[in-house]
């Protein structure tokens, strides 16, 4: 993807999430949301299907305080 | 005593000195009021000073301690918090325009046990905003600064907290670390310390950044005093939904015990080198130390550094998707609130989907696993507290941190107790320090160690020159 696209379809994700970003503000952005989407994508090599996330719903702790 | 050496004491020291009577906690009150105006213009480490509330806990506590009411070692001594640490009735900022008039109309857990503990509130103190990002340049406040070198960053978040205790205006102070938010200042700033075990101190109250990864902790000028704090503040709280109601041990027994035959694994291969690496003077002041435990007789092995590595990339998406949950309303509405370096992390945080976040939680779950077997072999892990010296604020990089290996984001993400000494000084003369990692629960262990190493070192004695 190059950085026009890179940049719109943070533009687009942006306005889903309901946030208003100035187009500078969007390309101070991208490189962090780039090594962050990187990393994300790094660690799903780390997991197997069989591993379950380490927050799972406990029945005994759920109760509101 | 002169009011330069009642700054420095310890809390130890001072409960001792009060139950003497040599000096009263209006006398300490006063003297470390009086250093604050005198030096905090400089390193601005108080957003918020209590004094009036300090003078009138002092004269209760002078009142009680006279007629007997003893209410233990924190009994008259002066401590500040974070500017996280709700305060019913007292502005809580989290150093940020967003909160810059917010008053809390509860009081977090910790603060109530150590109100209770007859300790008494100098104030709040700053912080990176929001316990995130880098120094806050663009707040309501001004950055904090190191007293070592005020042109240096004291290292964060609780900035406020480490500066503080280098510069002798509190006994004591409660941080809270998510990625090494306790540990980094501690090492920064040459002080001590400790992220306990998650869910072994109370979240209530606490300001949250990430609500998986936030610790709250105690920091001191010594290893005792960690101690003594963190059994004030430690136990279980119905109110935290992650508190642990597992038994509070005597932190204090043991410390004296000493450390032959304690096995302290480094994990060094596949962790030390990342990207840029460790700055090579921050190595060496980390070896010294290493060959001060094992001269104390611990057997020090290398382990692997692989899993620690990786640690990071789960614990950043982790923190980056909690932190905006939590604060997505604001990001909304009143985005400009925030300060740019806070704005620019927490935002990643937007474009990060539900299947990221919950592979970095399914990497937790495999890597704490990984980390914790070494537990198998070695008792303890050992790392530098901050893989380099605190930096200039002229010349900070927003990406260093990226650039090398993080110390402290591991211990986070694997919820480990860990406990940064100060071992040394590195370039310009700016302190380091050494951090040790225990398995769930074993905070005496990390202790411990702790204390034998800087009984056995002059480290903790060095103080900045104001």
């Amino acid at each position: 993807m190059d950085q026009e696209e890179a940049l719109d379809s943070l533009r687009k994700m942006a306005e889903r999430a309901g946030l208003k970003l100035s187009e500078d503000e969007l390309q101070r952005l991208l490189p962090g949301v780039n090594r962050s989407k990187k990393q994300a994508t790094e660690l799903r090599e780390l997991v197997a299907a069989g591993d379950e996330p380490a927050s799972t719903f406990d029945l005994a702790t759920s109760s509101r305080k | 005593m002169e009011p330069s050496e009642i700054c420095y004491l310890t809390i130890a020291e001072t409960a001792a000195a009060l139950r003497r009577k040599e000096i009263s906690p209006i006398e300490i009150t006063n003297t470390l009021l009086n250093r604050i105006e005198a030096i905090d213009g400089k390193l601005h480490s108080f957003i918020t000073l209590t004094a009036d509330l300090a003078r009138q806990q002092a004269r209760q506590a002078e009142q009680e301690l006279r007629s007997g009411t003893d209410r233990g070692l924190l009994h008259g001594i002066p401590i500040a918090l974070k500017d996280l640490y709700m305060t019913k009735g007292i502005r809580t900022t989290c150093h940020s325009a967003v909160l810059e008039n917010w008053v809390p109309a509860i009081d977090a857990t910790t603060f109530t046990k150590l109100r209770e503990a007859g300790a008494i509130l100098l104030g709040k103190l700053g912080m990176h905003e929001f316990a995130f990002g880098g120094p806050s340049i663009d707040a309501p406040f001004p950055a904090v600064r190191n007293p070592w070198n005020i042109d240096h960053i004291p290292g964060g978040s609780s900035s406020g907290s480490g500066a503080a205790l280098a510069a002798g205006l509190c006994y004591g102070a409660l941080g809270s670390d998510t990625g090494g938010s306790i540990r980094t200042p501690s090492s920064h700033c040459g002080i001590v310390g400790i992220k306990p075990t998650y869910g072994r101190v109370s979240r209530y109250g606490v300001v949250p950044l990430s609500w998986s990864l936030d610790h709250a902790g105690p920091m001191a000028r010594s290893v005792e005093d960690c101690a003594i704090l963190l059994q004030a503040i430690a136990g279980f709280d119905a109110k935290d939904a992650a508190s642990a109601n597992v038994p509070v041990p005597n932190f204090h027994k043991g410390l004296k015990d000493g450390i032959k035959g304690l096995r302290v694994g480094v994990p060094r291969s596949g962790w030390f080198d990342e990207n840029l690496g460790i700055d090579p003077k921050t190595e060496t002041v980390f070896n010294q130390a290493l060959d001060a435990l094992k001269s104390l007789g611990a057997i020090v092995t290398d382990i692997d550094g692989k899993p620690f590595s990786l640690a990071r990339k789960a614990n950043q998406t982790i923190l980056a998707c909690e932190a905006y949950a939590y604060h997505e309303k604001t990001f909304q509405e009143t985005p400009m609130k925030f300060g740019t370096s806070v704005r620019r992390r927490m935002l990643e945080g937007a474009f990060l989907s539900a299947a990221d976040y919950l592979t970095a939680q399914r990497a937790r779950a495999v890597l704490n696993e990984a980390i914790r077997a070494h537990f198998s072999h070695v008792d303890v892990f050992a790392v530098p507290g901050a893989p380099r010296p605190p930096e200039a604020f002229a010349t900070m990089d927003p990406n260093e941190q990226n650039l090398r290996p993080s110390f402290t984001n591991p211990f986070n993400l694997t919820g480990l107790p860990a406990i940064s000494v100060p071992s040394g000084s590195t370039e310009g003369n700016l302190p380091a320090g050494l951090q040790i990692v225990a398995p769930p629960f074993a905070e005496t262990t990390a202790l411990r160690l702790a204390y034998a190493y800087e009984q056995a070192t002059e480290w903790h004695k060095r103080r900045p020159v104001l």
